[in-house]
C-alpha cells in the first residue's frame, strides 16, 4: 500500500514537472531562440531512435515535412525519406531538389546525425533566419538519414565488426553456407577485441614501455611474455576457421549503375547494379524525382569533399562541369576546416559503381560525398600540430590517441585487457581495442559542430542549384506586324540546368523554350550570349535550326551565373507568353506585348 | 581412351536422334500442339508448354520467372528427374531464346528441344541418363511482348520491349514511330530522290542500295528512311518509335552506356532482371546456350579470343542514318567561357594533379582466355558438324548480350547462335581456306564474306523462294513527295521460313544433348586409411573430374565467379594434426580423368566413421564414408 502511494506520488510529480516545462522554456526564449523539438546531437541514434525523432519533427511541422518509406532493407527495415517542401511556394516538382543521404556503409553513422540535424535546423529556424526561410521556400529537400538501416542497426547493437556491408547474405568463405560464422562478442562488452595469452618468457609480444596499452612484437633475439591469439570469436561452423563469414560481405557503395564492374574488377560489387534492395529503393526514388539537381552522400572518414569520377578510365569531366564543382568544392574547404576537396580516383582511391558516379553521370545531378571527420581535428591548433611532430611529446603521433582518451574522454574509448575463460584457449585476456565509436566517428562532444558545418556546406550547394528567372524584355517594331522580341533568361546560381556531362549522356530532359500567342508566327529565333556586347558590336547570330520555333529544345541547358538573351523575329500582334522550362532549374514565364 | 569414348558417344547419338526424329514425325499428325511448321504466338506457346510439361510431370516443371510490362509470363521449363541428387546441385544446361524480340526462330528451336527431351526420356537411354543425372533449364521466350509483334497485322520487326522511352531525348515519349504507308503489311524502307542524298542504286543488284563513293566519281541521289511520316514535325522521320529497351543490350558485359536501346542502366528491364535474378540463384548452371542475333558457334572465337565481325544490313543502316543527329538538336555551343566565375583557369584543376593514391585499374576481360579458347573451338566444330550450319546470317556485335555475361561474368562456357544460316556466295576454294584457318587464325574467320550481307540474303531468298523482300513501289509521301517503298521485310532477315523449324529443331536438340555430355563431374576416386597406432591415422584421398570440361574455366577462376571446389573431412577441426586442412579448396581441375590428391594426419578412434565430401559448383558433388581401422 505504501509502495503504491509512493508510485502515485512520483507520477504526480513527474506530470507536474512536464506541465511546468513550457513555462521554463518561455523564460529562456528571451536570451536564445526557443526550441520546439529537442534532439540530442551529442550521441548516436540507433535506427528506431532516428526514425522516432524524424517522426517527432514531422509531427511538429506537418505542413512542411513529409515522412515516408522508399523501400525496405534486406532485413525488412524501412528506408525513410523526409521531404521538406513549403507547399505555399509551389509543388515539389516545380523546384530544384537537394537530395541528402547518409550511411550507405553501415558503420558510417554520423552522416545520419547530420541529416537529422539538417531537418531540425531548417525547421527550427524557418521564419527566424531570413536565409533559411528563403532556402526552404525556394528549394525542396529530400533527406535519407540511413540508406543501410541493417548495417546501422548492426553497428549500434552489435560489436561493430563488419558493419560496413549490408545484410544481403553472401557466402564469403565458399562453403555453400551463408553468413554462418560471424564475430562473437565473447565477453559481451560490445567490442570485438584482441585475445592475448600470458606465457612468461616464451611469447612473441610484449607490453611497450612507451605506453602500457601498446602491444608490440619483440625485437629479434628477445622473448616476450605474451602471444596474440587473434580477434574475439569462435569457429561457429566447425570448419577450422574463425569469423570467416559474417553478415553480408560486400560493399553497398559499389552496386550502382555507372561504371559498375564485376567482382573481380571491383570487389564487393555484387552480381549486377541495383541488386541490393537498398540501392534499388534509392534509385527508384531518384529516378522518379528528376527535379533533383544536387546531391550529397555522407560517408566517413578522412575529412574530404569528394567528387567523381571514381575511376580514371571514366575520363575527366568537361571543363564547364569542373568549374562548377571547383567553385562549390573550394568554398566547401572554407566552410569545413580539415576537409580537402578532391577527386575520388586521384585523391582517394579508385571506385567503380559508386553511388555518386551514378547520380552525376547517370542522372545528371551535381554530387558531392563528404568523408566526415578527420583525425586532424583531435589537436587542432598549429602549436599542437607542431608538438605532435616531436616523438617525445605526450601527444606524439604514436600516443596522441591515448592522451586524448585519458584527458578528454576520461578513458571511455580504450578497452583495457581483462581476464577471460575462453572455450578453446582456456585462461586468456581480452581487450586492447578501441570502442567502435572512436576513430571514424568524432568524439560525441564534437559531433554538433560536425553536423552544423557539413549541413552548412550542403545548404550552400542547395542554394547554388540552378534557378531560371526571366529578365528584361524588349520589343522593337521592325515593319508592319513584324517585331523583334528580346528576352533575357538568367540563371543566377552556380550550377547549370543541365551539366555538360548529362547533356552528352542524354540523361536529363532537355530544357524547353516555348512561345505562346494567338495568331503569332515565329520567323526566326537566335541566341545572344551577351546583350550589352551585342548592342555595341552587333554580330550575325546563329539561326536556331529547329522546325518548331515555338518549342525550342535547349539540350545544353543554361549555364550557371549567366544571362542569355533569346531574340525572336515574330509576325503577329497581341500578347505573347515566353516560358523557359527546365526540369532541374524550374520554370519561368514572361509576357510581352507586340505593339 | 577419351577419344574412343567421344566417338562412341557421337555414334550412339546419331542413331538415337534419327530414330527419335522418325517417332516424332509419327506423333506430329496426331497431336496438334506439337506443330513445328509454324511460329507460335505467346498464347500458343504457353498452351504447348503446359501441355507437354503436364504430360511429363515426373520429369518436367513449368515456372514463371517473371512478368513483362504487358503482364506476360516469362516461362522456364526445368527438365530433370528429381530422384536422388537434389536438382539444384546437379550440373545444368541453361537454354535461353528470344532476347531480341524479332528473333523467333530461337524460341521455336528451344520449344523443340523441350519437346524432344521429354518425348525421348523413355525411348533413349542417353536422354534418360541426362535427365536422371543432370538438369536442363529452358526459357524459350525471354521477350514475349516484343515477340508478339511478329504476329501483328502490320509487321515492324521491333527488337525492343515495350517500355516507353524518349529515344531522341526531346522531352516527348515515343512520339514518332513508323507507319505502313503503302498498306502492304510491312514497314520497310523508303528511298527518295534528294540532291543531298548519299546513296545510289547498287549497279550489281538494282534492288539494293549502296553508298556513293565520290572518289570513284559516284554521285549519291537518294536519301533512305524507314517507312513512315514525321509525326512530331521535327524534321526527322521515325526517330522515336514506341518502346523500348533491347534486352540483349541490357546485360553487364560491354554494356553500351547511354545508348538509347540499352536502357537507363544495366539490368534495368523486367526481362533482364528476371533472367539475372534466376541465374545467380542457380549457380549449378555449367553451360549456357542462347539463340540470338550474335554468334560464337557457327564461327568460333579466333586464337586471340575475339569474335568475328558483325554483319548488318546496309539498307537498314542507311535508313537509320537519316536520324543521325536527331538527339543532337538543341546543343548550343556558346564558344566562350562561362562568365561570372573567377575568370580564365588560373589554377590547375583537380583532374590535372598527379594521382596521389589512385591505383591504375585493371579492366574486365574482353577476349576469351587463351586457356579456354580450345573448349570453344571444339564445341563450335561439333556445332557445325551436327547442324550443318556453316555461314552466319545477319549477326551483330554483342554489346550487353546475355551470352557474353555468361562467360565473362558468370564464368561458364556460354554460347550464342542465330540458330540458322544462309549459304555463302564465296567460292568453295575460299571456304576451304577459311575452314583451314579456322580457329587458329589471328583474323576472325569468315571475314571474307562480310562485304555484303544484303546481296547474300537476297540471293538466298531468290533461290529458296523466300518471301522476304518487297519490291520498290512508288508512293506519294506527304512530306517527301514521290518516293519508292521497298526492301527487306521485317523478320525475314532474322528468321528462316517456318518450314525449316522442324529440321533446325532436331539438329539443335542433338547439339543440346551433346552439350550435356560435357559437364564436369567430381568423384572421390580413391580413399586409403593407415593406422599409425596411438590413435593416429593417415587418410589419403583422390578427387577426380570424370567429365569433359574443367570444374572451372580459366576465366571462371580469374573472374572469381565459379567457386573453388571444396573438399571437407567430417571431423572436429582440432583432430587434424597435419597435412590438408579439414576444409580445403581447389580452384579448378581439368576434366577427362584429372585427379587431385589429399592427405590428412588425424587423431581418431578405431572404428570411427568419417564422412568425406567434395562439392563442386559446376561439377556436382560426391561423398563417401571412411572407417578408421
Amino acid at each position: 500500500m505504501k509502495v503504491l502511494y509512493k508510485v502515485f506520488a512520483s507520477l504526480v510529480i513527474i506530470m507536474f514537472v512536464f506541465a511546468l516545462t513550457p513555462t521554463i522554456m518561455v523564460g529562456q526564449s528571451a536570451s536564445d531562440p526557443q526550441i520546439k523539438v529537442k534532439i540530442d546531437f551529442n550521441r548516436w541514434h540507433d535506427v528506431p531512435e532516428l526514425y522516432a525523432d524524424m517522426k517527432r519533427l514531422q509531427q511538429a511541422w506537418p505542413r512542411f515535412l513529409k515522412l515516408e518509406s522508399i523501400g525496405k532493407s534486406h532485413n525488412g527495415l524501412d528506408i525513410m525519406v523526409m521531404t521538406i517542401n513549403n507547399p505555399d511556394t509551389g509543388p515539389e516538382m516545380s523546384k530544384a531538389g537537394m537530395y541528402v543521404e547518409a550511411n550507405i556503409h553501415g558503420n558510417e553513422i554520423q552522416g545520419g546525425e547530420i541529416c537529422l540535424y539538417t531537418i531540425w535546423y531548417l525547421m527550427e529556424n524557418y521564419g527566424r533566419i531570413d536565409n533559411i526561410t528563403r532556402l526552404v521556400d525556394e528549394r525542396v529537400f529530400y533527406i535519407v538519414p540511413t540508406v543501410n538501416p541493417d548495417g546501422r542497426q548492426y553497428f549500434m547493437e552489435g560489436a561493430g565488426g563488419g558493419a560496413r556491408s549490408g545484410h544481403v547474405p553472401v557466402d564469403s568463405d565458399n562453403d555453400g553456407l551463408y553468413d554462418e560464422d560471424g564475430p562473437n562478442d565473447l565477453n559481451g562488452n560490445g567490442v570485438i577485441e584482441q585475445i592475448r595469452k600470458y606465457v612468461p618468457g616464451k611469447g612473441t609480444h610484449r607490453i611497450s614501455h612507451i605506453d602500457k596499452r601498446i602491444m608490440e612484437p619483440v625485437p629479434f633475439g628477445e622473448t616476450g611474455d605474451y602471444i596474440i591469439l587473434g580477434s574475439e570469436g569462435i569457429d561457429d561452423d566447425g570448419d577450422g576457421r574463425v569469423n570467416e563469414d559474417g553478415p553480408g560481405g560486400y560493399d553497398p557503395n559499389r552496386n550502382w549503375g555507372t561504371d559498375w564492374q564485376p567482382n573481380y574488377v571491383q570487389g564487393g560489387s555484387m552480381d549486377y547494379p541495383f541488386q541490393l534492395p537498398e540501392a534499388r529503393a534509392v534509385n527508384d526514388f531518384l529516378m522518379s524525382h528528376p527535379n533533383i539537381a544536387g546531391a550529397q552522400s555522407y560517408h566517413n572518414s578522412g575529412g574530404m569533399i569528394l567528387r567523381g569520377p571514381g575511376a580514371e578510365w571514366q575520363g575527366a569531366y568537361p571543363r564547364e562541369d569542373i568549374q562548377v564543382y571547383d567553385e562549390l568544392g573550394k568554398n566547401g574547404e572554407r566552410i569545413l576546416p580539415f576537409y580537402r576537396y578532391i577527386v575520388i580516383w586521384s585523391g582517394l582511391y579508385t571506385v567503380h559503381g559508386g553511388s555518386i558516379d551514378w547520380t552525376d553521370d547517370g542522372l545528371g545531378i551535381i554530387t558531392f560525398s563528404n568523408e566526415l571527420w578527420s583525425g586532424g581535428q583531435y589537436f587542432t591548433s598549429p602549436e599542437l600540430k607542431e608538438q605532435q611532430k616531436d616523438p617525445e611529446s605526450p601527444i606524439s603521433s604514436r600516443v596522441s590517441s591515448y592522451f586524448f582518451d585519458d584527458y578528454l574522454e576520461f578513458g571511455d574509448k580504450f578497452m583495457e585487457w581483462k581476464e577471460f575463460d575462453h572455450p578453446q584457449y582456456g585462461k586468456v585476456e581480452i581487450g586492447g581495442s578501441w570502442r567502435k565509436t572512436r576513430g571514424r566517428v568524432p568524439p560525441r562532444f564534437m559531433n554538433e559542430e560536425l553536423c552544423h558545418r557539413n549541413m552548412a556546406f550542403t545548404l550552400y550547394q542547395a542554394d547554388e542549384m540552378p534557378m531560371i528567372k526571366m529578365g528584361e524584355t524588349e520589343v522593337e517594331k521592325v515593319d508592319g506586324n513584324v517585331y523583334k522580341v528580346l528576352v533575357d533568361i538568367t540563371n543566377p546560381k552556380v550550377a547549370p540546368t543541365i551539366t555538360v556531362r548529362a547533356a552528352r549522356n542524354k540523361v536529363v530532359k532537355p530544357d524547353l523554350l516555348m512561345l505562346e500567342g494567338k495568331n503569332v508566327e515565329v520567323i526566326s529565333a537566335s541566341w545572344i550570349d551577351n546583350k550589352e556586347v551585342y548592342k555595341y558590336r552587333p554580330s550575325v547570330t546563329n539561326l536556331i535550326d529547329q522546325q518548331d520555333l515555338k518549342r525550342i529544345i535547349v539540350r545544353s541547358g543554361h549555364y550557371g551565373k549567366t544571362t542569355k538573351t533569346i531574340q525572336y523575329l515574330v509576325k503577329g500582334s497581341g500578347e505573347i507568353n515566353i516560358t523557359y522550362d527546365s526540369v532541374k532549374g524550374g520554370k519561368a514565364t514572361t509576357k510581352v506585348n507586340l505593339r | 581412351m577419351y577419344n574412343v569414348l567421344k566417338f562412341f558417344h557421337f555414334r550412339r547419338f546419331g542413331v538415337t536422334s534419327l530414330t527419335v526424329f522418325c517417332t516424332f514425325l509419327l506423333f506430329v499428325s496426331t497431336v496438334a500442339a506439337q506443330d513445328f511448321s509454324k511460329y507460335h504466338t505467346y498464347d500458343e506457346l504457353t498452351r504447348v508448354l503446359r501441355l507437354i510439361v503436364n504430360d511429363h510431370k515426373n520429369i518436367a516443371k513449368l515456372e514463371s520467372i517473371g512478368k513483362t510490362l504487358e503482364g506476360r509470363d516469362i516461362w522456364l521449363v526445368e527438365i530433370a528427374n528429381p530422384k536422388d541428387v537434389p536438382v539444384e546441385q546437379r550440373p545444368a544446361l541453361f537454354i535461353g531464346a528470344n532476347f531480341e524480340g524479332d528473333h523467333l526462330i530461337g524460341s521455336e528451336i528451344a520449344l523443340y528441344i523441350v519437346d524432344y527431351l521429354l518425348k525421348n526420356y523413355n525411348s533413349s537411354s542417353e536422354v534418360k541418363e541426362k535427365i536422371d543425372n543432370h538438369v536442363f533449364y529452358i526459357v524459350p521466350r525471354v521477350n514475349p511482348d516484343a515477340a508478339e509483334m511478329f504476329f501483328a497485322n502490320v509487321k515492324i520487326g521491333r527488337k525492343t520491349n515495350t517500355r516507353p522511352y524518349d529515344g531522341d531525348n526531346d522531352g516527348r515519349m515515343d512520339e514518332d514511330g513508323p507507319e505502313d504507308l503503302n498498306k502492304d503489311g510491312c514497314v520497310t524502307v523508303m528511298r527518295a530522290r534528294d540532291t543531298e542524298g548519299e546513296y545510289m542504286i547498287n549497279p550489281g543488284e538494282p534492288r539494293l542500295m549502296k553508298k556513293a563513293d565520290p572518289k570513284k566519281g559516284e554521285t549519291g541521289i537518294y536519301k533512305l528512311y524507314r517507312e513512315g511520316i514525321d509525326n512530331d514535325k521535327d524534321g526527322f522521320i521515325n526517330e522515336d518509335p514506341p518502346g523500348g529497351i533491347d534486352i540483349n543490350r541490357n546485360f553487364q558485359h560491354e554494356y553500351p552506356y547511354y545508348n538509347p536501346d540499352a536502357g537507363w542502366h544495366m539490368i534495368s528491364e523486367l526481362e533482364s532482371r528476371a533472367i539475372i535474378g534466376w541465374i545467380i540463384a542457380h549457380r549449378n548452371v555449367a553451360i549456357i546456350l542462347t539463340f540470338g542475333e550474335s554468334d560464337n558457334l557457327i564461327t568460333a572465337p579466333n586464337s586471340r579470343g575475339q569474335l568475328g565481325p558483325a554483319k548488318e544490313i546496309d539498307l537498314f543502316k542507311f535508313a537509320d542514318a537519316s536520324n543521325d543527329g536527331a538527339s543532337e538538336v538543341g546543343i548550343f555551343p556558346t564558344g566562350r567561357r562561362v562568365s561570372g566565375f573567377r575568370g580564365p583557369r588560373s589554377q590547375p584543376t583537380q583532374q590535372q594533379q598527379p594521382p596521389s593514391r589512385g591505383r591504375p585499374s585493371r579492366g574486365p576481360a574482353t577476349t576469351v582466355d587463351t586457356t579456354d579458347i580450345e573448349y570453344f573451338s571444339t564445341i563450335s566444330k561439333k556445332y557445325v558438324e551436327l547442324t550443318g550450319i556453316k555461314n552466319q546470317p545477319v549477326v551483330r556485335k554483342p554489346q550487353g548480350a546475355f551470352f557474353q555475361y555468361g562467360y565473362y561474368q558468370f564464368g561458364v562456357p556460354s554460347f550464342s547462335t542465330p540458330g540458322w544460316g544462309i549459304p555463302s556466295l564465296a567460292s568453295d576454294s575460299l571456304q576451304g581456306r577459311q575452314s583451314q584457318r579456322g580457329a587458329g587464325s589471328l583474323r576472325p574467320s569468315g571475314r571474307g564474306q562480310t562485304a555484303d550481307i544484303d546481296s547474300l540474303l537476297l540471293k538466298w531468298m531468290d533461290s529458296e523462294g523466300v518471301d522476304g523482300f518487297a519490291n520498290w513501289t512508288k508512293y506519294n509521301h506527304p512530306e517527301l513527295g514521290e518516293v519508292e517503298i521497298g526492301g527487306f521485310k521485317p523478320y525475314a532477315v532474322t528468321n528462316p521460313p517456318a518450314e525449316k523449324i522442324a529440321s533446325l529443331g532436331a539438329s539443335h536438340a542433338g547439339f543440346a544433348v551433346y552439350l550435356s555430355t560435357l559437364f564436369p563431374q567430381v568423384k572421390i576416386a580413391k580413399t586409403e586409411v593407415t593406422n599409425h597406432s596411438g590413435g593416429i591415422f593417415r587418410i589419403k584421398a583422390e578427387v577426380e573430374n570424370t567429365g569433359f570440361l574443367p570444374t572451372a574455366l580459366a576465366h571462371g577462376v580469374h573472374s572469381r565467379s565459379v567457386k573453388p571446389t571444396m573438399v571437407q573431412l567430417g571431423i572436429e577441426p582440432e583432430a587434424v594434426i597435419s597435412g590438408n586442412n579439414k576444409t580445403s579448396f581447389f580452384q579448378a581441375l581439368a576434366g577427362s580423368g584429372k585427379r587431385q590428391k589429399y592427405e590428412w594426419l588425424i587423431k581418431g578412434k578405431r572404428g570411427a566413421r568419417i564422412e568425406l565430401k567434395v562439392v563442386s559448383q559446376k561439377g556436382g558433388s560426391d561423398k563417401t564414408t571412411i572407417t578408421l581401422k
